[in-house]
C-alpha cells in the first residue's frame, strides 16, 4: 500500500466519522480504487457511509406506476359512439387503395385486426386507416392503437384509425406495407411481405403441375416455376394457363404474394396480367441463376428450386418398410458449405463419397426438428463436381460464428457458434426424468409424460439457461454430454452427489459457474413462434477479457479517451 | 406449471444500462393487458423491461411489511446508484439476500451483478422514481465487473449514436429506420423523442468515458471537461428548470446552480449528493469546486441542509 496516497480523503472521512481508524479507512480507499474501480474522490461518500454507525437510510416507498388511461382490451367493451379509444390488437392484414377524398387522391388502408393479441380468444374486426400508418401496421404485428374511434354501419362495428391516432408497435410484424401501384418493384421487395405486387422478371423455369384436391373431388391444373431479377428469384404458382417459356422477360401485374411456411410465392390468378417486356439491359437467365445459388445459411423451410453447391461429410443408406409393406431405401447424410451445415436426403439411389463436392438443383427444403434440411427426389438433381467450388473445410471443427442477434431473427441453423452472457440458470436444470416409451424422450413433470401419462421415467442430465446479448436472448439447452463436459463430472458422479448432499448445493454451484458469465456455445439454433432456442453441442465459459472488450468498443465507436 | 415451460414466450432481453441513464428516465410505458410487460423508456431511447446491472454494494436494508420481508440494496457504478429491491414475492432470492445483508452489516463491501425488472413510482406532482426488482443476483469479481462496464459503455454508445441520428431524422418509424437506427431502439426512441426535451448526449458520454477508463484499469476522474457552461438539460426532469439559466441567458454562479438544482429536484426527500455533483459537472464545474460550494452553502451560509446523510434540501424556500 502506498503510504499517504489517500491522506486527503482519509482526513475528510475522519471529519465525518471521528472514531474511525485511519489505517482502515485508507485500506478501504485502496480497495475501492483497485477492486471496485472507483477513484478515491468518488468513493468518499461510500467510505464515509461504511464507517458510520449502520443506520437506516430509508428511501421513499416505491410501488407500481398508477397511470390511468382510457383503455379497453376487447372489442366487445366498445360502443358504437366510442372515441379516443386505446386498445392493443394483432394486425391480420393490411391492404390499401387510392380513394378520392374531398377532391384529393389519398391512400386508404383497410383490413382486419384482432383484439386480445397476447392470449385467449380473439375477435376480428375490420378497420380503416385514414392516417397513412401503413409502416406501423404490418401484418402479424401487435400494435397499440391510441385515439382511434368506433364506426358503426349497417349494424356492424369497425375501427377507424385517424390522422391524429397513435400507433405504437409492440411486436414487429413481417413484410413491407403494400402500396397500391402498378409500378414494378424488385423481387427482393416483393418477397418481403404478403401483398399485391407488380414485377418485371425473367422466367427461370416453368412446368405444368397438378394440385390434388384434399376432398378427393379431382385435381386442378396449375403452372409452377420461378422468376428472377438482379435482386433475387421467387417461385410462382399460376392458376391459369401461361404462354411463357424459360428465358422470357415478362411484366407480371397485379399478382398476389403469399407465404407458404417461411417461403414467399407469387400467385398468378384471373386478375393478373402478364405481358412481354423489353429491356436489353436486363440480366440473362444464366446471370440470374448464377446469382441465385443458395448457401446453407439462407435455407428456409418450404423453399423450392434450390440450387446449391455442397461438400458431403457422411452418407448412409437406410431401408424401411412403408405402410403398404413395401420395402424402400432412403439415403441421407450431413453436408456443408462455408456458411454452415445441414442434412441432405435423397429419395433416388445416389451413392456419394464423403469429402466429395456436389451441386444439387431443384431441391426442396423441409424442416426437421426445426432445422431446414435439403431433399432431392430424382437422380439427375445431384451432380458430382470435379473441382471444389470452395476451399477446404475441417468438418470436425466447422462452426460458423454468428451474432446472437442474427440467430434469433433469422431461420433455424445448424453448425453455429455464438456467445452471450448467461442471465438465468433455470431451476429445471440438473437431473430430470424422461419418458421411457419408445420414441418418446419427453421430460416428465411430476412423474407424468405429456403424451403417455404416468410412466416410470429414466434419469438424464440437462441444463436450461438463458443467453443474452443485451439486444436479444435465447433459451440455451445443454444436454447430457456437453453438460458433463462443461461441469467436468460424469452423469453418475453428479447423480450421486445430488443424492447425498441434495439439489441446493448443486444449483448454487451451477449459478456460481454460469450466471453473469460470458459463454461461447457451439450447436444449432431453432427458431419458431415461441422464440429462439440454442441446443449446445459444446459450451465453454469464456475467459474474462475486460481490456480487450473495452478496446474493441473504443475502436468501434472511435472513442477518444 | 406454465412457469416451467422450457421456452419463455417473448422474453425481454436484459438491457445493459448505467445507473445514471436509468435514473434520469421518467417515462413509464405500460401495456393495457394484465400480462403485458411494463417498460421504462430512457432519454437515450432504451426501452427497459429487464436490465443487467452491476456495482459495489453501498447500502443494504431489510424491511418487514404486511406482505412479508423485503430487501433493498444500493449498488454504485461509475455513474451513480442502482436501487435494487428483493421483493416479498420472490422468496427464492431471500436466502441470498439475507446473506448479502449480513455481510454488508459486518462491514463487507463487494461487487454484485443483478438481473432486474424495472419498477417505478410516480408521485402526485409527476416525479418518477426508478428502481429494479431483482430476479437473479450474485457477487462478481472485478474482472467480470470491468467486462460489464465495457459492454454497457458499448450499449450506451449505440444509443447515443441512435439518439444523434434521431435528432435529424424524420420523426416516424420509417424515418428512424431510414436513418439507420437499430430496430430494437426505434420504438423507444420515438417514445423518448415525444416525451423528453432535447438534450446534449454529452452527459452520457461522460459515463462512457469513465466506464471505459475503469475497464482499462485506469482510475481517472473526469471533471471540468467543458469550460463553457452547457445551458439547461438538468438531470432531474419533469419540473421545468426555470432557474438554471438566468433571464439574459448567461450562466449563473455555482451556488445558485446548486440551489436551483435542489429546488427543481426536491420531491420531499431532498436531492442526493451525487445528483448535485453531476449537475454541476454538466455545467462545467469541477467536482472539487462543487463539493466546496456545497460545504460552504451548508456550513457557512446555512442555505441548504443535509437532513439525512447524503441528501440535501433548501432551508429557505
Amino acid at each position: 500500500m502506498s503510504d499517504g496516497k489517500y491522506d486527503t480523503e482519509v482526513k475528510l472521512v475522519l471529519q465525518e466519522v471521528s472514531n474511525a481508524d485511519p489505517a482502515e479507512v485508507a485500506k478501504e480507499f485502496e480497495r475501492y480504487e483497485n477492486e471496485f474501480l472507483i477513484p478515491p474522490r468518488d468513493a468518499l461518500r461510500s467510505v464515509v457511509r461504511k464507517f458510520m454507525e449502520p443506520g437506516s437510510d430509508a428511501d421513499k416507498t416505491v410501488s407500481q406506476p398508477a397511470i390511468v388511461a382510457k383503455k379497453v382490451s376487447r372489442f366487445s367493451e366498445l360502443g358504437s359512439n366510442d372515441r379516443n379509444v386505446s386498445i392493443e390488437v394483432l394486425v391480420s392484414s393490411y391492404n390499401s387503395r387510392l380513394q378520392q377524398v374531398r377532391g384529393e387522391e389519398r391512400q386508404i388502408g383497410f383490413g382486419f385486426i384482432e383484439d386480445s393479441p397476447w392470449e385467449g380468444e380473439r375477435t376480428k374486426w375490420e378497420y380503416k386507416d385514414w392516417g397513412n400508418k401503413a409502416q406501423d401496421l404490418l401484418p402479424n404485428s401487435i400494435v397499440r392503437l391510441e385515439g382511434v374511434s368506433v364506426n358503426e354501419w349497417n349494424g356492424k362495428k369497425s375501427i377507424n384509425i385517424n390522422q391524429t391516432s397513435r400507433v405504437s408497435v409492440l411486436k414487429e410484424g413481417s413484410g413491407t406495407p403494400s402500396v397500391p401501384t402498378s409500378e414494378p418493384i424488385t423481387i427482393e421487395q416483393a418477397s418481403k411481405g404478403e401483398s399485391t405486387v407488380t414485377v418485371v422478371a425473367r422466367v427461370l423455369s416453368v412446368k405444368p403441375d397438378q394440385i390434388i384436391r384434399r376432398d378427393g373431388s379431382g385435381s386442378i391444373d396449375v403452372v409452377r416455376g420461378r422468376v428472377g431479377d438482379q435482386t433475387g428469384s421467387i417461385g410462382f404458382l399460376s392458376w391459369k394457363a401461361l404462354e411463357v417459356k424459360e428465358g422470357d422477360l415478362v411484366k407480371i401485374e397485379n399478382a398476389q404474394v403469399k407465404r407458404f411456411r417461411e417461403t414467399p410465392e407469387i400467385n398468378i390468378g384471373d386478375y393478373t396480367k402478364i405481358e412481354p417486356y423489353h429491356d436489353r439491359a436486363f440480366p440473362t437467365k444464366d446471370d440470374i441463376q448464377q446469382e441465385s445459388k443458395s448457401t446453407i445459411m439462407n435455407l428456409r423451410d418450404g423453399m423450392r428450386d434450390v440450387e446449391i453447391e455442397l461438400q458431403v461429410v457422411d452418407w448412409t443408406v437406410r431401408s424401411f418398410t412403408t405402410k403398404d409393406g413395401e420395402s424402400r431405401e432412403v439415403r441421407s447424410g450431413e453436408v456443408q458449405d462455408p456458411s454452415g451445415r445441414c442434412r441432405l436426403t435423397s429419395w433416388a439411389k445416389v451413392d456419394l463419397i464423403p469429402g466429395s463436392f456436389i451441386k444439387i438443383q431443384n431441391a426442396r427444403v423441409q424442416a426437421w426438428q426445426g432445422s431446414p434440411d435439403l431433399v432431392t427426389d430424382g437422380p439427375d438433381q445431384i451432380e458430382v463436381l470435379e473441382k471444389a467450388p470452395f476451399g477446404p473445410i475441417d468438418s470436425s471443427n466447422h462452426w460458423v460464428t454468428e451474432d446472437l442477434d442474427v440467430l434469433t431473427s433469422g431461420g433455424s441453423r445448424r453448425g453455429i457458434s455464438t456467445s452471450g452472457r448467461i442471465v438465468s440458470v433455470r431451476s429445471d436444470s440438473g437431473i430430470i426424468l424422461r419418458c421411457t416409451k419408445e420414441g418418446c424422450r419427453r421430460v416428465l413433470r411430476d412423474g407424468m409424460c405429456g403424451e403417455h401419462g404416468e410412466v416410470e421415467g429414466s434419469e438424464d442430465l440437462r441444463l436450461m439457461m438463458v443467453i443474452d446479448s443485451g439486444v436479444s436472448n435465447a433459451s440455451l439447452l445443454v444436454s447430457r454430454e456437453p453438460a458433463e463436459s462443461v461441469i467436468g463430472e460424469s452423469f453418475q458422479e453428479i447423480t450421486e452427489r445430488i443424492r447425498t448432499s441434495g439439489r441446493e448445493p448443486f444449483m448454487s454451484e451451477l449459478k456460481e459457474r454460469f450466471l453473469g458469465h460470458r459463454v461461447t456455445v457451439n450447436g444449432r439454433s431453432i427458431n419458431d413462434d415461441r422464440g429462439c432456442m440454442i441446443q449446445a453441442e459444446s459450451l465453454v465459459v469464456s475467459e474474462t477479457i475486460p481490456v480487450e472488450i473495452a478496446e474493441s468498443v473504443i475502436e468501434r465507436w472511435g472513442v477518444v479517451l | 406449471m406454465t412457469f416451467s415451460n422450457p421456452i419463455r414466450v417473448g422474453r425481454q432481453s436484459a438491457i445493459r444500462v448505467f445507473a445514471h441513464e436509468y435514473r434520469d428516465a421518467t417515462l413509464p410505458e405500460q401495456g393495457s393487458g394484465e400480462y403485458d410487460p411494463g417498460f421504462m423508456v430512457t432519454r437515450l431511447g432504451a426501452k427497459i423491461n429487464r436490465a443487467l446491472i452491476a456495482g459495489t454494494i453501498d447500502s443494504s436494508e431489510r424491511r418487514e411489511s404486511e406482505s412479508g420481508q423485503s430487501f433493498r440494496f444500493n449498488l454504485i457504478d461509475v455513474t451513480g446508484t442502482h436501487r435494487v429491491e428483493v421483493s416479498p414475492f420472490n422468496p427464492e432470492l431471500h436466502p441470498e439476500a439475507e446473506e448479502i445483508h449480513a455481510r454488508f452489516e459486518r462491514g463487507d463491501r463487494f461487487i454484485m451483478m443483478v438481473v432486474g425488472k424495472q419498477r417505478s413510482f410516480t408521485t402526485e406532482d409527476g416525479g418518477v422514481f426508478t428502481s429494479y426488482n431483482a430476479q437473479e443476483m450474485r457477487e462478481i469479481n472485478s474482472q467480470i465487473y470491468a467486462e460489464w462496464l465495457a459492454e454497457t459503455a458499448d450499449a450506451t454508445l449505440r444509443r447515443i449514436d441512435a439518439y444523434e441520428k434521431a435528432l435529424t431524422a424524420e420523426q416516424s418509424m420509417a424515418g428512424f429506420r431510414g436513418a439507420g437506427i437499430p430496430e430494437d431502439l426505434v420504438d423507444g426512441m420515438l417514445l423518448s423523442r415525444a416525451h423528453y426535451p432535447d438534450f446534449e448526449s454529452e452527459v452520457y458520454m461522460l459515463d462512457v468515458l469513465q466506464a471505459l477508463n475503469a475497464a482499462l484499469g485506469r482510475s481517472v476522474e473526469i471533471v471540468n471537461r467543458s469550460p463553457e457552461p452547457v445551458p439547461s438539460n438538468p438531470v432531474v426532469e419533469e419540473k421545468p428548470p426555470q432557474n438554471i439559466v438566468s433571464e439574459n441567458g448567461s450562466a449563473m454562479s455555482l451556488d445558485d446552480l446548486i440551489i436551483s438544482t435542489i429546488a427543481a429536484g426536491d420531491r420531499g426527500e431532498g436531492v442526493d449528493y451525487d445528483a448535485i455533483i453531476r449537475e454541476c459537472s454538466v455545467h462545467g464545474h469541477s467536482r472539487q469546486d462543487a463539493e466546496d460550494a456545497i460545504d460552504s452553502l451548508r456550513a457557512v451560509g446555512g442555505r441548504i441542509s443535509e437532513h439525512k446523510f447524503g441528501w440535501f434540501r433548501l432551508t429557505e424556500v
